[in-house]
């Protein structure tokens, strides 16, 4: 009996200076792991998106960046977006935070960049050379009190996909103003055809079309209205100002010039109904620029062009707002590695830089990489440099006030009894619950 | 009379008591202390990155209140949770006593009728936004067969149907699962009580009333609640098929709580509705078991 116990307590010893030899090689495992022992810095870095086939951030960067810089080793990350953002809040609690992270512009999405550099967490990098060189806008959607924070990774565009096959056997033209489209429209219906389709199953495709006529209606009057809202000098309940939006866009559902079953349909389908020739619009993005150009059942050529929600004699406004950003760590210990980096990367003469201009294809409108533009996407890129457009709007509210505007809109077409006066007072609210005012 | 010294368990001695502490000290800390910590955050501004928040009280409760989140995610919440006991369960004992039959090819369809039950509710959820889907979905399709016009059969772009729908889906899937349970249930009554009945006269309704449903009664308590906890917990249909919409009209509590807490970013409203959805469901849980424990007694 004796002896097994000292057996047993031998075993017990042995197993506990095991477990305490096993958290030592551990430490020093961090310590001096591959990359520390032979001499490299591990520069970490977490995307946000869907990993494409050949994917620049994954597949190409790691190498271009290792070549460019051989003390470094690159380990990249990237998950979609809900994925993304629960890493990302997970990571930045617990200080584990990667060197290099994917940021939205403004207030737009969970990582946006204001609330993460209002936190802290971000790094300015308003004296990089490539920031200087960034357009004001571009620099303005990256910007939290007075410091540039992410490198814009250039622009993402609302717009309205057509049928340029369908416009030209009904003599239609781009249409110029607000009732030019309508008359489009009707022209197109007349002719037994869907002007429009949307998939508003998913809410979030509200946005496309609101945002573009907030472009035309709101902004152009008005280019604070957004740091009004913040100040309380402007609301959503003002006149003429967001119930002229929504009342124009109800106007695409109540004359069925949108599918009336919609709200039945996922944007998925809605594309899917675009590129089957089944309707001769759909609002969308350039983001949706390889869903909507698929092969369909029909065969015709794309056009994209801004939905010109002006009155006659005015300009026409695009809504474009900045692509994601690439933001530094601020606790990072590698900062100014990251800083050459991005230098490299954005600053428009690297192998880095050529290599994401060639492989990603951005739509940019600045740098060498701007010659390279998808001719969908030119004029855009033009009414952008000239000043003719406005970001999307919820860039500019706490994220989540967009969510009450789709949901209330979607009451409103779907026959609930919900007025446009209702849907404004909710925005309203939830923008203050949401800002704490 | 003096008490005698108080004599030793000899079955649960008293240093028994020290092997509870580390499934204690494991509940206490991934169970108690977490459920504490959402009473706190509930009462604070947290947007989930920001640590520098503010103490608001019972602010986020009021304007879940307020602004009607609350009873609008609580009242879709028990409709759902009310389709979902009576179909399901109507369901799945309709079809365990068909299949507790002698019949040809029984097992063939015991095993159909529980298919469903194998899929994730991922792939459910789109199979049947397919099927609903009002421009050349399966049942839209169908129904042009008999004349009704494309893109008119729309129940999930239409609030007053669309959690319905959502619910009917939870039903489809789960059906088999309490099916299962009933058969269970069904192979345990003795066949000589039947036979008894049978002797005496009894109708089939009163076989089933007086004999088949009183013995399983255990049963139907065991899966009346798991459908209410099934119920209650909805979420993956909303998330999948409507998104909460039309409008708010398929937003349940679970539903609601993501969207504040991933969507707004509000960690400490989603908090404050986590709160009170844990209430609601420990509540109506507790009071169905003890109505059904007391019908069974009854029965």
């Amino acid at each position: 009996m004796k002896r097994k116990r000292l057996a047993a307590v031998l075993l017990t010893g042995m197993l506990s200076m095991g477990l305490l030899a096993g958290c030592g090689t551990e430490s020093t495992d961090k310590g001096g792991d591959e990359g520390e022992s032979s001499g490299k810095k591990t520069i970490t870095m977490m995307f946000q998106g869907v990993t494409a086939e050949n994917d620049f951030e994954t597949t190409v960067l790691p190498g271009l960046i290792e070549e460019q810089f051989p003390d470094v080793t690159v380990e990249i990350t990237k998950l979609p977006d809900e994925q993304y953002y629960t890493a990302l809040k997970t990571k930045l609690a617990s200080g584990e935070c990667p060197d290099i992270i994917k940021v939205q512009p403004r207030h737009a999405g969970a990582n946006a960049v204001v609330s993460l550099a209002e936190a802290g967490y971000l790094e300015p990098l308003t004296d990089l050379e490539f920031i200087q060189e960034e357009p004001d806008s571009a620099k303005e959607d990256m910007t939290y009190d007075g410091e540039v924070y992410a490198a814009s990774t250039g622009l993402s565009i609302l717009g309205t996909w057509y049928n340029k096959d369908m416009f030209e056997e009904n003599n239609l033209e781009i249409p110029t103003n607000w009732d030019e489209f309508l008359n489009c429209c009707k022209v197109l219906k007349d002719a037994g055809i869907q002007p429009i389709v949307m998939g508003d199953k998913d809410m979030f495709v509200t946005q496309f079309g609101l945002y573009q006529i907030a472009a035309n209606q709101l902004y152009p009057e008005n280019p604070d209205y957004d740091e009004q809202l913040a100040s309380g000098d402007a609301s959503f309940t003002d006149e003429g100002t967001w119930d002229t939006i929504l009342d124009m866009y109800n106007t695409l559902y109540e004359e069925g010039y949108v599918d009336e079953s919609s709200l039945g349909l996922g944007q998925q389908q809605a594309q899917q109904k675009f590129i089957d020739g089944e309707a001769a619009m759909t609002f969308d993005g350039s983001f949706s620029h390889a869903a909507v150009c698929a092969d369909g059942s029909a065969e015709f050529e794309r056009g994209f062009f801004p939905l010109p929600a002006n009155d006659e004699g005015e300009d026409t406004y695009a809504c474009i707002a900045g692509a994601s950003g690439i933001a530094v760590y601020s606790g990072s210990e590698n900062k100014d590695i990251c800083k050459e980096i991005l230098q490299s990367w954005f600053g428009g003469e690297s192998d880095i830089y050529s290599g994401w201009a060639d492989n990603d294809k951005p739509i940019i409108s600045w740098g060498p990489a701007s010659e390279n533009i998808d001719p969908l996407f030119q004029l855009f890129a033009d009414m952008y440099n000239e000043g003719k457009s406005y970001y999307f709007c919820n860039q500019g509210w706490p994220s989540g006030t967009e969510n009450e505007m789709e949901a209330k809109f979607s009451e409103l077409i779907g026959g609930q009894g919900t007025t446009v006066k209702d849907i404004t007072e909710s925005m309203q609210l939830k923008y203050e619950d949401l800002s704490g005012n | 009379m003096k008490r005698g010294k108080k004599k030793k368990s000899l079955v649960f001695p008293g240093r028994m008591y020290w092997f509870m502490i580390p499934a204690l000290a494991f509940f206490i800390t991934f169970w108690i202390i977490p459920v504490f910590q959402l009473f706190y955050y509930s009462m604070t501004n947290f947007n989930g990155i920001n640590y520098n928040y503010d103490f608001v009280g019972m602010k986020n409760y009021l304007t879940l209140f307020k602004e009607g989140t609350l009873i609008n995610a609580t009242k879709n919440t028990l409709i759902y949770t009310v389709i979902m006991v009576a179909a399901s369960n109507i369901l799945g004992l309709a079809l365990a006593m068909a299949l507790n039959v002698k019949i040809r090819g029984k097992a063939f369809f015991r095993t159909v009728s529980f298919i469903p039950a194998l899929f994730s509710a991922i792939v459910v959820g789109f199979i049947w936004s397919y099927v609903y889907m009002p421009n050349g979905g399966m049942i839209s399709s169908i129904l042009e067969l008999f004349g009704v016009q494309e893109g008119t059969f729309n129940v999930l772009g239409n609030y007053k149907t669309a959690l319905y729908a959502i619910a009917l889906v939870e039903v489809w899937k789960g059906f088999g699962t309490t099916m299962l349970i009933y058969l269970a249930g069904l192979q345990t009554v003795d066949e000589s009580l039947i036979e008894a009945g049978r002797i005496d006269g009894c109708s089939e309704w009163q076989l089933i009333r007086k004999i088949k449903l009183p013995l399983i009664s255990a049963t139907i308590t065991i899966n009346v609640i798991l459908s209410i906890i099934s119920g209650l917990k909805a979420f993956d249909y909303s998330f999948i098929m409507t998104n909460g919409g039309p409008g708010k009209s398929t937003n349940t509590l679970m539903f609601t709580i993501y969207k504040i807490a991933f969507n707004d970013q509000m960690m400490g409203k989603a908090s404050a509705l986590s709160v009170v959805a844990f209430i609601v469901i420990i509540l109506i849980t507790v009071c169905m078991l003890i109505f059904m424990n007391k019908r069974e007694v009854e029965l």
